[in-house]
């Protein structure tokens, strides 16, 4: 389906709305009316809960607030589209002054937190004079029902443009890469608390005029209609209903819930709520995933579209220039010049200490193994150098300037790239926008998503992954992984790049082929390269020189023959024995 | 003792063995080599019950043994002493051993089996009352071996058991491997160090990509120089 | 101000707060071994003492006969809920596990509060059992709160016994503590998922008898209980039984001192603010736990 003809068929469906109205039918309109305010508060959630992976439970109080807000400031006289300004700023600072402390929490305890604040603001609302207590705020009674109506067309509208401009931007993507793995979205330049403080923002804008709306229409607000938990809940369970994260997820969800909750209120006269909580405990047993991600609808010939992942949205744009290798910096200045130097930098957790007073110097141009049995620091020392851990102490000078306090996306901005021992992609993208990532924040001159994503291809076909492009990043085994993380952390353009065990498993024939890239690299384009490896067959065929760590020191430091012959690196990493061969 | 046979473990979609095929006699102790990621951790998971496989069969003392889960499998006998050890960190170390004697059939044996891990670590005796958690590393791993032995078992199963060990501590843990296999435990051992391991075992698998790709006694290998070429060090 | 005042309602709080302590007891057992966010934890308190009033005013019972009744029907009622609704979800992707267990328990939530305030009216109730007044000075200690304070600590110093030395107990804390670690000494980790959570069941049914002895309940304050329990499990540190006691205790003390000499309607919102204070300045609570 081609761009055009979605936007053909949403204004279509606008249109439609918009003619509701003449029908006469107040209560045709208000059904709809309602539904309108239900897909804009359950959409904006999913941005936040979909697209970013924060379950934001107090999502509602941004709804109550932006309403408390209108009517207030219409009560007090201020003209009507102030009124809806004064609602989304006032709700918009709200969220960032609250942003600050709660993207601090990570999974669990920023649902807990989220969870608290909804209470909060009933009890807010109930006790403080301004807000008119339980009595709550009541307009002059106006009937507005249809300038509401076709305000809530237009801000739906908003919402469905928002939410495909996050799909296929930049931004969105940034979310995306939040929701898989912050600590490698970091390392790809993403800088995240922006990123997540900006999207909540988004969010409450929009809740807070669809509470704005809600408001106008109904004439009256009081805490518990507009902060009470059962009502808090359902745009959630619309967005999830449908599908989080999916484009159409919301609007399934919202039309089926909203007719589902019309249904109730017309043919039982009790236990209505305990019905709806019987559908959302379903829904929760068996579909968590949304209908839209069920295997019936996705199977589906006609409607199998609707549960279409976002990476069918966004297509590379074709032709851009096949350069031999990669579409990276040649570089050959600083050769000999120190790039990076450690000096006494000691790193311990608790009472473990994990680096013990290291100082080794590396220079540029070279290739350096890095040896020593799992638990000597290997890791921890790659940690500290991209600045995923800070050190306790000691100094780490990377190109002339000291890392101390530099975030884990300053490291990369400057120019270290590193992949993980246990590969860390952004499990639910393809290969193609794991690469796309960093080269959309990283790169010297930031790509769009379209240009990113053809400039990958080439990074991919490096590593030999030209075959799964449109690969999901978890569905590639251990090696193919390695290989993504390889490619991803080229595409990070460093100048020194720190590789973590990456040829393990590989044939002699495929470890050649990987010493030969490493090789390149370090010819073709300057990289300086650090490399974590067990194998000592393959360091052999490319290191200058090699570094072996154990207990959290460095016992030997020096050419590979030396150090092979070295009585400590004998007796404590290869055994007893003299190695047979040479 | 334990055959494994044309073994198939799947990781989610991931395929982490392949086919592999192995074989271990009763008292011996075997030798399980190979890089990290070849699927060593995965083969002793499977043996426990953790990692249900895909194909092939693991058959145990004559039954097979596939499918059962990993409590069903610690009462036949089996005994894992696990990657990274998992300890409960905020027990103390005679709480630690009693979880290991969980099962029903070990119960009766709790007192008498605390005496023999401190008879074989006079240190874990020392610190019986400390938090798990302050241990030091050789210490832990001392700790989970016993652990692991509280149940009994008559096939022990290590993984990297000298992983983090201070090398003044690996001579002493090595010698109570010996002493327990001496006392007629089978030991299947997974191992990043060629020489320490071929130092302990009499007979080793290679692994490497989920498959076995080089097996035998342990002199065959160490004269072998395609396995030493290729583990041992230089072309 | 008068000390005997002070006294009273420091008294009052630490009864309230030991209740809480101990809804907070079962959701800290059920959270450190299933990590599961269970919303409808306090619901159960609830609905509970809905039960449990209801149960006396038709039968005049002995109110440990109750309990002794309530006990078993909740354990069986938390054992089932999880066996059958959560643990299917445990084999799905983090995110849908999350979000299914945030379903479940909030539908679950609301279909016991509203059946509850169905069958036996939404107004809130007790059990009005009265005793006599003890009289020490100025202060003036009804026996009931007397015998339910001793009740609420002979019952801590007994769960924690418990938890520490029996075979159950100690599946529970090393599943807490290393779920792997617990498999290969032979526990079985789903059965002790469930048997968890009847566990933390059957401590609410025990506190939602001995709340309403004292104070009123209803079918909806199941939410704001769930809100508490959760403030108190960070305060105290997930797992931490004494913890979760003195922050139970802190916070019940706040509010009636909240209550006292600010504005009675306040009270609640002290326990959410100390929520929001505390996470800010101790991401990651007091516990050493650190959450999924």
């Amino acid at each position: 389906m081609s761009n055009y003809r979605y936007w053909l068929g949403g204004a279509f469906v606008l249109a439609a709305l918009a003619l509701i109205p003449t029908s006469g039918s107040a209560y045709t309109t208000t059904l709809l009316f309602t539904m309108l305010i239900s897909y804009t508060l359950a959409q904006s959630w999913d941005w936040v809960g979909g697209e970013a992976g924060y379950i934001n439970l107090a999502h509602f109080a941004f709804y109550g607030i932006g309403a408390y807000a209108f009517c207030l400031s219409l009560l007090n006289g201020i003209p009507i589209a102030l009124c809806f300004v004064i609602a989304v700023v006032v709700t918009s600072i709200v969220a960032l002054v609250v942003s600050f402390p709660l993207f601090r929490l990570r999974g669990d305890y920023f649902a807990f937190a989220t969870l608290a604040i909804l209470p909060l603001t009933e009890l807010l609302a109930f006790n403080f004079d301004f807000t008119g207590g339980a009595d709550g705020v009541v307009l002059p009674p106006k009937y507005v029902l249809f300038e509401a109506y076709y305000l809530a067309i237009g801000l739906v509208g908003l919402t469905a443009i928002a939410t495909v401009w996050l799909i296929r931007t930049r931004f969105g993507y940034a979310l995306k890469a939040i929701r898989n793995d912050e600590e490698a979205a970091e390392i790809c330049g993403i800088r995240i608390f922006p990123a997540k403080s900006r999207v909540l923002i988004m969010s409450a804008g929009f809740a807070s005029l669809a509470g704005a709306l809600q408001g106008w229409q109904l004439s009256y607000i009081d805490p518990t209609t507009v902060f009470g938990l059962d009502v808090a809940l359902i745009p959630i369970a619309m967005a999830l209903l449908g599908g989080s994260g999916l484009l159409w997820g919301a609007v399934v969800g919202v039309i089926i819930l909203s007719l589902f909750n019309q249904l109730l209120i017309v043919s039982l006269p009790i236990l209505q709520t305990a019905i709806f909580g019987l559908l959302l405990l379903l829904i929760g047993r068996y579909m968590p995933g949304g209908l839209l991600r069920s295997g019936i609808i996705r199977n589906n010939r006609w409607i199998g579209f609707l549960g279409r992942e976002h990476d069918r949205f966004v297509k590379a744009t074709a032709g851009v220039t096949m350069t031999d290798g990669l579409p990276l910096p040649k570089q050959s200045d600083m050769k000999g010049q120190p790039v990076l130097e450690c000096r006494n930098l000691t790193m311990a957790f608790g009472g473990n200490v994990a680096v013990d007073n290291i100082s080794l110097t590396i220079n540029a141009g070279e290739i350096v193994g890095l040896v020593g049995t799992n638990g000597s620091g290997k890791t921890t020392l790659f940690n500290c150098i991209s600045k995923v851990f800070e050190q306790k102490s000691g100094d780490i000078i990377f190109l002339g300037q000291n890392l101390a306090g530099a975030r884990r996306d300053d490291a990369s901005k400057l120019g270290i790239g590193r992949t993980f021992q246990i590969p860390q992609p952004f499990s639910d993208l393809t290969v193609a926008e794991n690469i796309a990532m960093p080269l959309m924040y990283r790169g010297a001159v930031s790509a769009s998503l379209p240009d990113a994503l053809g400039l990958a291809t080439q990074f991919a076909e490096y590593v030999g992954l030209t075959d799964h492009l449109s690969a999901r990043a978890d569905s590639l085994n251990l090696q193919q992984k390695k290989a993504l993380e390889l490619a991803r952390a080229l595409a990070c353009r460093p100048r020194l790049l720190l590789v973590d065990e990456v040829a393990s498993g590989l044939t002699p024939m495929e470890v050649r082929n990987f010493v030969n890239h490493i090789r390149e690299l370090r010819d073709n384009y300057g990289i300086t390269i650090i490399w974590v490896e067990h194998i000592f067959s393959a360091l052999a065929q490319v290191v200058d020189r090699v570094i072996v760590m154990e207990q959290g020191s460095i016992i030997a430091d020096g050419p590979l023959d030396d150090v092979v012959r070295d009585e400590r690196v004998l007796r404590t990493y290869l055994g007893s024995a003299a190695p047979e061969a040479v | 003792m334990l055959t494994i046979e044309n073994l198939a473990v799947d990781h989610g979609k991931l395929r982490a063995i392949w086919d592999l095929s192995l074989n271990v006699d009763t008292g011996a102790r075997v030798g399980l080599l190979g890089a990290n990621g070849a699927g060593k951790s995965t083969t002793l998971g499977a043996i426990l019950g953790i990692y249900p496989p895909s194909e092939g069969d693991i058959r145990y003392d004559g039954h097979s043994i596939v499918g059962n889960s990993p409590p069903l499998n610690v009462e036949s006998g089996i005994a894992l002493v696990p990657e990274g050890r998992r300890l409960f960190g905020e027990m103390t170390v005679r709480e630690n051993l009693e979880m290991g004697a969980y099962t029903k059939s070990a119960r009766a044996g709790v007192a008498d089996n605390i005496d023999h891990a401190f008879a074989l670590f006079p240190i874990l005796k020392q610190k019986h009352n400390d938090m798990a958690g302050t241990l030091s590393g050789g210490q832990q791993q001392m700790l989970a071996i016993c652990r692991a032995l509280m149940s009994s078992p008559d096939l022990l199963l290590l993984d990297e058991p000298f992983l983090g060990v201070a090398p003044i501590l690996v001579d002493e843990v090595m010698e109570a491997l010996r002493r327990i296999s001496d006392e007629g435990v089978t030991m299947l051992l997974v191992e990043q160090n060629i020489h320490r391991a071929l130092d302990f075992v009499e007979h080793a698998y290679v692994i490497e990509n989920g498959r076995s790709v080089l097996d035998g006694a342990k002199d065959t290998l160490l004269n072998d120089p395609g396995f030493s070429n290729k583990f041992l060090g230089l072309e | 101000m008068d000390a005997s005042i002070i006294i009273q309602i420091a008294l009052g709080g630490i009864l309230l707060g030991g209740l809480y302590a101990m809804v907070a007891f079962g959701l800290s057992l059920i959270y450190g071994v299933a990590r599961i966010l269970n919303f409808a934890h306090g619901t159960l308190l609830a609905v509970g003492g809905v039960a449990a009033s209801a149960i006396f005013t038709a039968t005049a019972w002995n109110p440990l006969l109750i309990m002794a009744l309530l006990v078993p029907v909740l354990g069986l009622f938390g054992y089932v809920f999880y066996d059958k609704l959560l643990q299917p979800l445990t084999k799905r992707s983090h995110f849908e596990y999350t979000v299914g267990s945030v379903l479940v328990t909030v539908g679950a939530l609301l279909i016991l509060s509203d059946v509850a305030a169905w069958i036996a009216g939404p107004a809130p109730r007790n059990i009005p059992l009265r005793f006599e007044a003890m009289e020490f000075g100025d202060v003036i200690v009804s026996t009931t709160q007397a015998w339910i304070l001793g009740g609420i600590i002979v019952f801590t110093i007994v769960l924690h016994f418990y938890i520490k030395k029996s075979w159950f107990g100690r599946a529970m804390r090393a599943v807490t503590q290393d779920h792997t670690g617990a498999t290969i000494c032979g526990v079985q980790a789903d059965r002790v998922h469930a048997l968890t959570f009847a566990f933390g069941s059957g401590i609410v049914a025990i506190a939602a008898v001995l709340y309403t002895m004292l104070f009123p309940v209803d079918p909806y304050m199941g939410f704001s209980l769930t809100v508490k329990a959760f403030t108190i499990i960070i305060l105290g540190g997930i797992g931490n039984l004494v913890g979760a006691l003195i922050a139970g205790i802190f916070l019940g003390l706040a509010e009636g001192f909240t209550s006292f000499f600010w504005a009675t309607q306040w009270a609640p919102a002290i326990s959410i603010v100390l929520l929001l204070v505390i996470l800010v300045i101790f991401p990651q609570g007091f516990g050493w736990r650190k959450s999924k």
